[in-house]
């Protein structure tokens, strides 16, 4: 059973002082496995944000159904769907949309603000994502105190504190240099072995190469299917993903050839 | 992290805003604090001031007939003596439970009289409390110190060629109580005695003209008239000033009624309802022009508000995205907003406080004073946090009702 299903999506934009609207979606189905990493491409305006934020139970479809893990996201009322999004979803913006005036540790933990746990235990959890992105040892520096990088990385340990099943990224590397965006790669593809569901909306056609399918939409359609597996090797940390995906990176893409080959964090 | 935690964290972000509105809501209620506590001192002076016009409660005997009037006051006695009031009825004024607030108890006897060939009102005062109760009186001449020593009122004194002009004289009399130049006077006194009720009397001095009654009447002290009169022991008429200024004067008169069955008490209407509309007036000023100030904070507050939602949009959209309901926006913002608002609740009605200490000079006598007063802190503290509250509502519910993927999507 498919654990995101999108059935026969559409969305159209209402024009204000125009009858029409602007169509963005049109009739989009798409399932996604439990566990998959899934890329989006597709050009400007084509409509791979609007899904993205439809996924992301944040935008309701003019049409047809999103159902993730069995639930009919759409058919929740608005405050029960912020309960879903808090408990399903972990959101990484191309812009990080880090809070500029809490500092690293503060920002992990925002999805936790609004859940009933102890301050300690917050912590615990909030310290416990950036020792997976790294950044550990800086948990007290704001955000304009990380490199480029840090701040990909600290978006991506605040969409993970909750531990959601679904992630879902909007160019997580567009704004990034060849070598941060590889560090950043590097944790979804951890984050994916360690069984976390990916959807990334992203223009690199190296990214897509990493995941295990890629859609293409074209003015608001999703093209067939192109099918791309990546090589199963360097899926899990146990085969050696650690050591293994910068070679991996290279061999595809040529792209990330700034990078060492070193494991992250050494 | 709570949302109470980013909610202080945002403040310090934008200290400055929230100075801005902090000093905001601090004007709005510093003004409100300064009027109420300016208005409630001038109220206390005012309420002290009507109490120094004169009586407020007049006792008399109860008697049936038609009565003689004495100032507007009907005073049986006069006429006929069914009911007498004497000194023991002062004395049972003195044991009411607000005897406290009773600061004049002036008794007199009233009598008719021959002076010169004239029927007039002969008044038998104990003089020491009635220039107390009469502060008005400008008095020519001096206080009566001698038995038969009497004071005359203007038209009698007239009437019996005791006065006489002044040429050149413009200034006017003092406030009694005080011996003062015949030649600051309108008049001079023109001659030193006066046959009343068949017996010689020393014109002790002569009250300038008040337009009341006291301008036909004469007074002697109350013993004096007691034997003049063959009435000793008696009286006609006990006037009382209590220090009303917000005690309830209708209460003072029931405990005299109570205690003085025999006789009748009563409150001086036009004073009460003077002094009460006075004050009221007052009051209603103070709160229409707090209201504006308040009217006027509570816009900024809005306005403030409004543009910060505007601004902060994109964050907002974050926090949706990730999972905060609309109820956890609001709160949020609404934690800014009590803080700001408790803030400048407190600044405000200290400023508030301290101005209306600086200003009181200005409007009040010496000596009156601004009570620092809880009850007025928590006041400001809670209109300041209402204010603050209802005026962040609209625009809370604005940035709840951000969709947050058009809030996430312009980067």
């Amino acid at each position: 059973m498919s654990f995101v299903v999108v059935e026969n999506v559409g969305k159209t934009y209402s024009d204000r002082g125009s009858r029409t609207g602007a169509t963005v979606l049109r009739n989009v189905s798409a399932r996604l496995g439990e566990g998959e990493f899934v890329c989006l491409m597709g050009p400007s305006g084509s409509g791979k944000s609007t899904l993205l934020t439809i996924l992301g139970a944040m935008n309701h479809p003019s049409e047809g159904k999103v159902v993730i893990d069995g639930i009919d996201v759409y058919a929740l009322s608005d405050e029960r769907r912020a309960d879903f999004r808090s408990e399903y979803l972990g959101f990484v913006f191309q812009q990080h949309h880090l809070m500029p005036y809490l500092n690293a540790i503060e920002n992990a933990m925002l999805p936790l603000a609004t859940l009933r746990l102890g301050a300690a235990e917050k912590r615990r959890r909030a310290l416990a994502v950036l020792e997976k992105v790294g950044l550990a040892g800086k948990a007290s520096r704001l955000p304009n105190q990380l490199s480029g990088g840090e701040q990909g990385r600290l978006a991506i340990a605040r969409a993970i504190v909750n531990d959601p099943p679904l992630v879902l990224a909007d160019e997580p590397t567009g704004t990034l240099d060849t070598k941060t965006g590889g560090e950043i790669m590097k944790l979804f593809l951890d984050l994916n072995a360690r069984g976390q569901t990916i959807f990334m909306v992203t223009h690199n056609p190296a990214n897509a190469r990493l995941a295990h399918r890629t859609l293409h939409i074209r003015d608001g359609a999703l093209a067939p299917e192109s099918d791309c597996p990546r090589e199963q090797t360097s899926r899990t940390p146990a085969d050696g993903l650690d050591s293994e995906l910068p070679a991996l990176m290279i061999d595809r893409s040529g792209d990330f050839d700034s990078l060492s080959g070193k494991p992250f964090g050494d | 992290m709570r949302i109470g935690t980013i909610a202080f964290a945002n403040l310090k972000r934008r200290k400055g805003k929230a100075l801005f509105l902090v000093a905001g809501i601090g004007i709005g209620i510093g003004t409100a604090v300064a009027l109420l506590s300016l208005s409630g001192s001038l109220r206390e002076e005012i309420g002290s001031q009507l109490d120094r016009f004169g009586a407020n409660i007049v006792v008399t005997p109860h008697s049936d007939s038609l009565s003689l009037e004495y100032g507007g006051i009907s005073v049986a006695g006069v006429a006929f003596d069914e009911h007498r009031l004497t000194g023991e009825d002062v004395a049972g004024v003195l044991r009411i439970p607000y005897r406290k607030r009773l600061s004049v108890i002036a008794p007199k006897l009233l009598g008719a009289v021959e002076v010169e060939g004239r029927k007039t009102l002969l008044a038998g005062v104990d003089f020491s409390s009635e220039l107390r109760l009469k502060r008005w009186w400008r008095l020519t001449g001096g206080k009566p110190e001698a038995a038969d020593d009497v004071l005359l009122g203007y038209d009698v004194a007239r009437a019996v060629s005791a006065i006489e002009p002044l040429p050149g004289a413009a200034g006017r009399g003092r406030p009694n109580g005080e011996h003062h130049p015949a030649s600051e006077e309108r008049f001079r006194i023109a001659r030193e005695r006066l046959i009343v009720a068949g017996r010689e009397h020393r014109i002790a001095g002569v009250i300038g003209q008040t337009g009341g009654a006291e301008d036909r009447m004469v007074f002697a002290s109350l013993g004096h008239v007691q034997d003049l009169l063959g009435k000793p022991g008696q009286l006609s008429v006990i006037e009382i000033s209590a220090l009303c200024k917000d005690c309830p004067i209708e209460d003072i008169v029931a405990q005299i009624r109570k205690e003085l069955p025999h006789a009748r008490a009563s409150a001086i209407q036009q004073s009460v309802r003077a002094r009460t509309e006075a004050v009221d007036r007052l009051t209603r000023f103070s709160a229409v022009v707090s209201a504006v100030v308040l009217a006027i904070g509570a816009l900024m507050v809005f306005t403030t508000m409004m543009s910060s939602v505007v601004e902060r949009t994109r964050e907002i959209g974050v926090l949706r995205a990730i999972g905060f309901r609309r109820t956890h926006i609001i709160k949020g913002l609404m934690i800014e907003v009590a803080v700001i608002s408790v803030a400048g609740g407190v600044l405000g009605w200290a400023a508030g406080l301290l101005a209306s200490r600086l200003a009181l000079p200005y409007f009040t006598e010496a000596g009156a004073q601004i009570e620092v007063r809880a009850s007025l802190a928590l006041f400001a503290v809670a209109v300041a946090l209402s204010t603050g509250m209802v005026s962040s509502v609209y625009p809370a519910i604005r940035a709840s009702r951000l969709d947050p993927s058009e809030a996430v999507r312009h980067v």
